[in-house]
Parts: C-alpha cells; sequence; structure tokens
C-alpha cells in the first residue's frame, strides 16, 4: 500500500470512529430530529450559549412547579430540562426548535409565552383592544363633561313629572344655594 | 343608559363564565400530546444492569410504560395491580417500568422487599421522562403493538382501569 493511500485508510478508519462515539453521544439529537427536523440555527457555545439557554430557559415552564420557569426553578426535573435546552442550542437547533420540541411532549401548556395561533390570539390581542376601548370610553365622557359642568344650564325641571319635581328643586336648593330651587335672575336683569 | 352598562357588562362576563363553566365540567388531567402518536425512542439499561430495553423490544404486544419511583406512595399502591398483570398477561403484553429521579438501590431494595415481574430501567438525566412529558409519578402509558402511544394515565392504576386501558391499546380477552 502507497503511503497517501495508507493516509487515506487511516483518515477513513479515524473518521468512521469518530462518527461511531458522535452517534452514541447523539442519541437526544437524534429524537429531537425525529420530532422537530434538522437543526435550523448554528451550534452555539460559551457565554452565548449559556446566556441563550437561560433566555430559552425562562419561557420554559417547570411542569412540576406552581408558575415557576426552567431557568427559575430548582427542581431536578427542570434542571435536567435546562441542561437538554443547553444540549439542543449547543447542536445547532434554534429557539423555536427547542420550545417545539419541549411541546410535543408537554403540550403548549410548557409555553410560558403562548405562541401567535389559534385563539392565542385573544391573549394578545384583547388587552390592546381593552385598552383602546377604555381610552374610547374615557375620552368620550371627558368630552362631554366640560359642556356639563360649564356650559350648559340645569335642565329645567321637567313640570310634567310632579311626583319628581320637589325634589329636583330641594336637590338645586341644596346643590347651588338658590332659594327655593329657582335659579336666580341674570346679575344685569334685576337692575334695568 | 343602564341597558348599556347592562348589555356590555354581559359582553364582558358571559364570556369568561362560559370558559369557568366548560372548564368546571371537564376533567383536569393534562391530556398528553402523544397520545396518537409514535412513542418516543429510548434504550435504557435495566436497574442491576442486563441488556438494554428499548421501544424495539416492547413492539408487538400491547405494552404498558409505568414510570414510578420508590419515594411515591401512590407507586406502592399500583406495584401489585401491574406486578400480578405483568405475571397475569406474560406473552400478551409487555411491562416496563421507567424509574423516575430515585437512586438504583432503592429500587433494588424494592424489589427485593415487594417483589417484580417485569424490568425497571434507568432514566439517566431524565431524559425518557422528559420525552414523555412527565409531571409527577406514577403516570403510565399505553402503546399499541406498533409502538402508537393510545393512552396516558395519571395517578394509582387498579386493575379494572389497567384492564380497559390495555383493552384499548389491542390487548385481547
Amino acid at each position: 500500500m502507497t503511503s497517501p493511500a495508507r493516509l487515506a485508510a487511516f483518515a477513513l478508519a479515524a473518521v468512521s470512529l469518530a462518527g461511531g462515539a458522535a452517534a452514541q453521544q447523539a442519541a437526544p439529537a437524534a429524537d429531537a430530529r425525529a420530532v422537530v427536523g434538522a437543526p435550523r440555527g448554528r451550534p452555539l457555545a460559551g457565554a452565548e450559549l449559556d446566556a441563550v439557554a437561560h433566555d430559552v430557559a425562562a419561557v420554559l415552564r417547570c411542569p412540576v412547579c406552581q408558575g415557576l420557569s426552567v431557568a427559575d426553578s430548582p427542581t431536578d426535573l427542570a434542571r435536567n430540562m435546562k441542561r437538554q435546552v443547553g444540549e439542543l442550542l449547543a447542536q445547532g437547533y434554534d429557539r423555536e426548535q427547542v420550545l417545539a420540541y419541549f411541546e410535543s411532549s408537554y403540550g403548549e401548556f410548557v409555553r410560558l409565552q403562548p405562541p401567535l395561533r389559534g385563539v392565542n390570539w385573544l391573549v394578545w390581542v384583547a388587552p390592546v383592544l381593552g385598552l383602546l376601548a377604555g381610552g374610547f370610553i374615557i375620552a368620550r365622557s371627558l368630552r362631554r363633561a366640560p359642556a356639563n359642568a360649564a356650559g350648559a344650564e340645569p335642565a329645567a325641571v321637567d313640570e310634567a313629572d310632579d311626583a319628581l319635581a320637589p325634589y329636583v328643586l330641594r336637590v338645586r336648593e341644596m346643590a347651588y344655594g338658590w332659594p327655593g330651587g329657582d335659579p336666580p335672575p341674570p346679575p344685569g336683569e334685576g337692575k334695568a | 343608559m343602564n341597558r348599556r352598562v347592562l348589555a356590555v357588562g354581559l359582553l364582558l362576563t358571559l364570556p369568561l363564565l362560559g370558559v369557568l363553566v366548560a372548564g368546571l365540567g371537564r376533567d383536569m388531567t393534562v391530556r398528553s400530546p402523544l397520545v396518537g402518536r409514535p412513542a418516543p425512542g429510548f434504550s435504557l439499561r435495566p436497574v442491576g444492569g442486563g441488556t438494554p430495553v428499548g421501544l424495539a423490544e416492547l413492539r408487538g404486544q400491547p405494552a404498558v410504560v409505568n414510570f414510578w419511583a420508590t419515594w411515591c406512595v401512590p407507586c406502592y399502591q399500583e406495584h401489585g395491580v401491574l406486578t400480578r398483570a405483568a405475571r397475569a398477561l406474560e406473552g400478551r403484553a409487555r411491562f416496563v417500568g421507567v424509574v423516575y429521579e430515585d437512586a438504583e438501590e432503592n429500587v433494588q431494595d424494592f424489589a427485593r422487599e415487594h417483589g417484580a415481574s417485569y424490568p425497571s430501567l434507568v432514566d439517566p438525566d431524565g431524559r425518557t421522562a422528559i420525552a414523555y412529558g412527565i409531571f409527577g409519578v406514577p403516570e403510565t402509558y399505553f402503546l399499541d403493538a406498533n409502538g402508537t402511544v393510545v393512552s396516558k394515565h395519571i395517578g394509582p392504576l387498579d386493575d379494572e382501569r389497567l384492564a380497559a386501558e390495555l383493552r384499548k391499546a389491542g390487548l385481547r380477552p
């Protein structure tokens, strides 16, 4: 065997050995691939991996806790989930794929931020709509209020409603200090 | 004006009441998204050593995959049910336990004390438990002969429930 051929054979053997080892370690990745497809991102490492893993764990619900994220929970299950988040990101799965991987086993419940689909739109849109509706109602009442306060005279007593009339006059007497509840004549009118 | 206030109030509260009533009437167990899908793959070493057991070994017959731990009291309750059923249904259904967050020695002690008729598997880092969406123990998955998840049961199993779930998974009487 010539030297280049021997080198090539050695390289092939090394690659196949390395491949075998990788295949043994990559069992969870194979599982993830079956669930969410091939990695769509780039493999992360170091400080960037830690930061992104923490961000993803912060929007994953700890299944055995009350309203805690995987990032915040000290339970074994949350620690194991966080470890898997790191492994998946290191293998090149993007944030959405990692969330989808956990969603495939725990359901949408595992997401602390419901994704924008189906009825979930309501969760995102309803507060904005509520705010707009509230603003509209307040704006309308404010537009009406000055007209009542300053501009318009109190409405005349509905003489037809005899039962109510004495009460209305009494209220006016108390509220405006008009004796008998009747409005005083305009300032210029009495002197003329 | 009062009618308008009433209408707006009803418009806001009726949907909320509807959601409340619908929620109260429903079984509060979380439905597994795995039901109807191929069971997540695993290949795990039995407690005490031996050849790894995986999904491939469970195929061909209805299978029971029971997640449990020795620290879980309801798991004690259902242990007898599962052990008896595994013996009675040998050759017709396959049973496997997956140990959840527990030490191997505890499981060995438990098996010596209470007996065992099917393998319990060691699940390093809880990977299989996470793949199966386990919230706590005991939780049991029922697979058909093709390895498709047919149902999930949360809490201890009794004889009737086990028989019913196994029938759903394709066990013939």
